[in-house]
């Protein structure tokens, strides 16, 4: 399997931090081009036409989320979501911390496709040094001249505010993000009306992540043509895949679309000696497992929806036979219950019941019903939240519980076994 | 099907709901089309005032061609749409929504107060499971939480329906109240800790659709079933909203909102809720007093009246009409007022004046509008004292002006500059206090013509406007006919003071503390020779009297009063006088009686009280010399929630005094 190296080209052998080891790697060369030669619906179309698809857990085609902003309604917004905090994903946070110009470029190119003048990035608040290093490449690029009024002699004004969150996990939902970016409590907004009609203080707004905005640098650089060539019918370019669990070399992997989730694997180092696999949760948290018999499938939007999960951020979860399901359903289950905003009944409610429920089974302290009420709650509040955070409960729960019902079982403490 | 045009000139709609087709607007909420045709859609966090929230998800509904159920409370009906508010899909959503809220609640359903009408038993009740999976312990979180002077709130009943929340936000426009924490942990609070506090925090009580927000006032105190309501205008200020009055023993125990009333809007300020302990108040006065040797002593009625009309008759016979006068009517019903200068009027008596403290003016005259017309402005302008403590309900009404239709709100002091902010806006209201004429007649000048104007004056005391058709006025009869000249307020205290005034009768009216110089007022009421004072409690000008007589409240009596809008407003008695309490109007009857003067009968003085108030060709304009002469009003602002009289003797509010 070779290595693939197009966002994460020069991360680790160069300081892409300073702006000049960036240009000379041609940096802001795209930046330049797209303010001098293109318009903004060029860049639109490059976008499209490349197939780029959200990178942040949706996959929303991102020429089409562009496209759905009110042709005349100004201002309007690009807000760059950096508040990576699914749990297993860190690709973001190498992006930010290695490759700050690369990230600010596609932002401003992100922000030139939607003839915006003001781009936000809201970085995450646990990316305290993220958050310092980008600040700093920030500086740099408005004294070099790319970011700021009339740029590069054109009439075309741009600037970027940068937000450092709090620490809330939700403020990644796009919605909880202009809340907070407002200075408003961070919870998701009722839609309709959708952010590209009333987003940021109530203008059209297009929320990107930072990966699908850093993979507009190269597609201008090598054209929608190049990009679009790789992964297959509808999942297209490349990937980072942060792989972490029981493999013997965890990190961040770049990877085209569609190799296969053995490849993957293998490109992590493999599991550990005499190790067996169990399952592998392909898309971070909110994702279902996949298991055994889905080595071979190619890892890509389709093929994991297909497999019952999703491709979701990218997150790469493995788990071998060394694995408490148990413990892990509940290490998840309890941090959706912890970073429920908790406004919409389903996903306040029902997450802190099936936390109270595993917190004891994983104590060995289920009853008779505990395993019916796991299966039961968490689907029943599946598709009745006012946002994704409560339909992110059941996945995980749900395919480990069915996979693995004797682990869950084991926990049960039968009438026999209670003590007199 | 095809949309077609209401009356209103507004695109229809056809949507089937359950089977049934109905026509509304285009762009109506789900959830109010069902609710027009009676089909319930059970919500907790939406509300007609509110709007859509999205929280609570109860109001799950199927709609055709739509693979997930849809929240009803946020979405618009659209042409041919089929809807389903029942199946076994709504009702399995409902039936786990409804269990969610139970995981957590107390279930403590017998001892709160909110059982009986609470939509949480309602609905788990109508579309609960029955029964409850839930094996482990439930969230322990603060039971009694000190909101704030007025209300209490258990937060271990509270749904997070964050109703409360956005009426502070959006209609109160205060934004103190927000949610605390996070998840399954969040509570209602204060946004700084403070104690939550301003003129209309009562609302939420009725907002919260559990029993999570409950008054002070009204905590543990009754169950809604053993409560006995009627419906009454409330005689705290001059807006008039009407209200229910619920009583259990004859207690009053609280009053309530009329959700589609037209005045209030549905909503109620604080003094209104609030200020009703004082009927119960030990410090009532039950018998008349009078003064003997510079003491009050207990007397019987007969003796007060015999007293009182010997020395009207005497001061007649010795120093003319021009010696006697009576001040009230502004805090008197309809009846009552007109009886007052009827009776008077007979006896040759002109001295009269509901004025006894700063206003000059309650009646707008020409381009007078009833409240509701509010609505329509386009612009707002406030001349003198601004209505947010005097007429709070109709400082709502302005903030509703200017949420829903972007109105102008201006205050100034320069009627000029206030006409140059207006600029070419055509619908402008133009809000006086009635406290200084020059002032009412420079911004009506600037006003005049032009512009579709509506004018409205702020009332001093509930029933100014009343007070002023039925003839409370020196020189203006009722329905202001014209008479002849005599002694205003200001004036019979002057002449008190040069010792020209031999008897005084004061009516629900505290001029020592409230004229716009208490200290001159109280000079001259304790120069005059006989003052009858007639009120609930010993007020400052009662401490002056010969005579006090114990009256009856407005939750007491029968009759009606204006507002300050000109609407004829009925008050309905719901509780029981002390005994020995008389209505003023029995007490003027009684007088009557004694001095030989006729009065009309009660359905005489009704057909006269209506005609007085109904009265519409009004050919007078702010500041019109009939209230005249000007006065310079001293500056004072009154808050709502501090004062005398009976906000001062209600024994229930001891946390809401400043």
């Amino acid at each position: 399997m070779p290595v693939t190296k197009v966002l994460t080209a020069g991360i680790g052998e160069a300081d892409l931090r300073s702006i000049g080891v960036y240009r000379d790697r041609g940096g802001y060369r795209q930046w330049e081009r797209a303010v001098r030669e293109m318009q903004p619906a060029d860049v639109l179309a490059f976008a499209d036409k490349s197939g780029l698809r959200g990178r942040g857990g949706a996959g929303f085609p991102t020429g089409k989320k562009w496209s759905f902003l009110p042709a005349k309604t100004f201002p309007r917004y690009l807000v760059c979501n950096c508040d990576e905090a699914e749990p297993g994903t860190f690709k973001d946070h190498m992006l930010l911390e290695q490759a700050p110009h690369l990230i600010l470029e596609g932002m401003l190119i992100g922000a030139y496709g939607i003839a915006s003048h003001h781009a936000f990035i809201y970085i995450r608040g646990e990316f305290k040094r993220g958050y310092e290093i980008f600040t700093a490449a920030l500086d740099e690029a408005r004294a070099a001249g790319y970011v700021g009024s009339k740029l590069f002699g054109t009439d075309y004004d741009l600037e970027v505010t940068v937000h450092r969150g709090a620490g809330a996990y939700i403020c990644g939902e796009e919605t909880g993000m202009l809340n907070s970016l407002e200075g408003k409590r961070g919870e998701p907004r009722l839609k309709p009306p959708f952010p590209a009609v009333e987003g940021l203080y109530g203008m059209p707004t297009v929320v990107n992540n930072v990966e699908t905005l850093a993979y507009l640098v190269p597609i201008l650089e090598r054209g929608p043509e190049w990009f679009a060539a790789v992964g297959n019918e509808r999942s297209k370019g490349y990937k980072i895949v942060s792989v972490s669990g029981h493999v013997r070399k965890p990190g961040n992997y770049e990877i085209p679309l569609g190799t296969t989730v053995r490849e993957i694997i293998e490109l992590a180092g493999g599991l550990r000696p005499g190790r067996r696999l169990m399952a592998v949760q392909p898309g971070g948290g909110s994702s279902a497992c996949i298991f055994e018999e889905h080595l071979d499938w190619p890892y890509d939007y389709e093929s994991m929806t297909k497999a019952g999960s999703m491709l979701g951020s990218g997150a790469f979860v493995v788990f071998d036979d060394t694995t408490d399901f148990v413990s892990a359903a509940y290490n998840l289950v309890r941090f959706f219950a912890h970073e429920s905003c908790g406004q919409c009944t389903p996903c306040r409610e029902g997450g802190s019941w099936l936390e109270r429920v595993l917190e004891r089974m994983v104590r060995h302290r289920g009853v008779p019903g505990d395993m019916e009420m796991l299966a039961r709650v968490s689907s029943s509040i599946t598709g009745l939240n006012l946002c994704a955070l409560g339909d992110s409960i059941e996945p995980f729960l749900k395919s480990v519980l069915q996979r693995f019902r004797d682990r869950f079982a084991a926990r049960i403490i039968t009438v026999e076994q209670q003590p007199a | 099907m095809s949309a077609t045009l209401s009356a209103a000139g507004e695109q229809l709609v056809t949507v089937t709901i359950d089977g049934i087709e109905v026509r509304v607007p285009k762009g109506t909420l789900l959830v109010e089309a069902a609710k027009s045709i009676a089909q319930e859609i059970p919500v907790y966090c939406y509300h007609t005032k509110l709007g859509p929230a999205g929280l609570c998800r109860i109001c799950m509904v199927e709609i055709e061609g739509m693979p997930k159920l849809q929240i009803a409370c946020n979405l618009s009906v659209t042409d041919g749409m089929i809807v389903r508010t029942k199946g076994p899909r709504v009702d399995a959503a409902r039936a786990t929504v409804l269990e969610l809220f139970l995981v957590n609640h107390p279930l403590d359903c017998p001892i709160c107060d909110k059982g009986g009408e609470c939509d949480l038993q309602d609905y788990a009740l109508a579309y609960g499971r029955g029964s409850s999976d839930v094996a482990d312990p439930k969230l322990a979180k603060p039971k009694a939480a000190d909101l704030g002077p007025t209300i209490v709130l258990d937060e271990e009943r509270c749904i997070v329906c964050q109703r409360c929340v956005r009426f502070d936000d959006v209609i109160a426009r205060e934004s103190q109240l927000v949610v605390k924490e996070r998840g399954a942990r969040d509570i209602i609070a204060t946004a700084t800790g403070q104690p939550y506090r301003h003129n209309f925090t009562g609302n939420v009580t009725e907002l919260c659709p559990v029993g999570a927000l409950t008054s002070k006032t009204y905590r543990f105190k009754s169950r809604p079933w053993d409560l006995d309501r009627t419906q009454t205008t409330c005689a705290q200020c001059s807006v008039g909203c009407q209200q229910y009055a619920d009583m259990r023993y004859g207690k009053l125990l609280r009053t309530m909102l009329v959700e589609d009333d037209p005045i209030s809007d549905g909503w109620l300020c604080d003094r209104g809720r609030y200020n009703i302990g004082f009927y119960d108040s030990p410090r009532r006065l039950t018998q008349p007093l009078y003064r003997k040797n510079g003491r009050l002593v207990q007397i019987g009625w007969d003796d007060a009246f015999l007293l009182w009309s010997k020395a009207i008759r005497q001061a007649i016979a010795t120093h003319g009409p021009p010696s006697v006068g009576a001040i009230g009517g502004g805090r008197l019903t309809n009846e009552e007022a007109f009886l007052l200068q009827h009776l008077f009027r007979a006896l040759g008596v002109a001295n009269l004046d509901w004025r006894a403290g700063r206003q000059r003016q309650a009646t707008p005259g020409r381009n007078g509008a009833t409240l509701s017309a509010l609505d329509r402005c386009q612009a707002i302008v406030v001349a003198g004292e601004s209505p947010q403590e005097r007429a709070p309900v109709f400082w709502l009404r302005m903030q509703k002006a200017r949420r829903a239709n972007d109105a102008l709100i201006v205050e100034s002091s320069d009627p000029q500059r206030a006409r140059r902010e207006v600029g070419d806006l055509q619908r402008v209201a133009l809000v006086w206090d009635g406290c200084d004429l020059s002032v009412g007649r420079s911004f009506a000048w600037s006003f005049e013509g032009g512009s579709d104007l509506a004018l409205f004056v702020t009332g001093e005391q509930n029933n100014a406007r009343g007070a002023e058709a039925m003839g409370m006025l020196p020189g203006s009869g009722p329905g202001f006919a014209p008479l002849a000249r005599a002694l205003d307020g200001y004036e019979m205290f002057e002449a008190a003071r040069r010792g020209e005034l031999s008897v005084l009768s004061i009516f629900g009216a505290n001029p020592a503390r409230n004229a716009n110089d208490p200290r001159e007022a109280a000079a001259a009421l304790s120069a005059t020779e006989f003052l009858v004072v007639s009120d609930l409690f010993m007020t400052e000008t009662a401490e002056h009297a010969t005579l006090v007589l114990p009256a009856k409240g407005a939750f007491e009596k029968h009759g009606t009063t204006a507002n300050f809008g000109g609407e004829l407003l009925p008050l309905t008695p719901s509780l029981q006088a002390p005994d020995f309490t008389l209505a003023d109007g029995e007490m003027l009857d009684a007088l009557a009686e004694q001095l030989g003067v006729a009065v009309p009968t009660y359905d005489e003085l009704h057909g006269l009280v209506v005609n007085a108030v109904a009265k519409a060709d009004l050919d007078f304009a702010l500041g019109d010399e009939r209230f005249g002469p000007d006065r310079t009003p001293s500056p004072r602002t009154v808050k709502i929630l501090d004062g005398g009289g009976t906000w001062r003797n209600d024994p229930t509010l001891e946390g809401l005094r400043s």
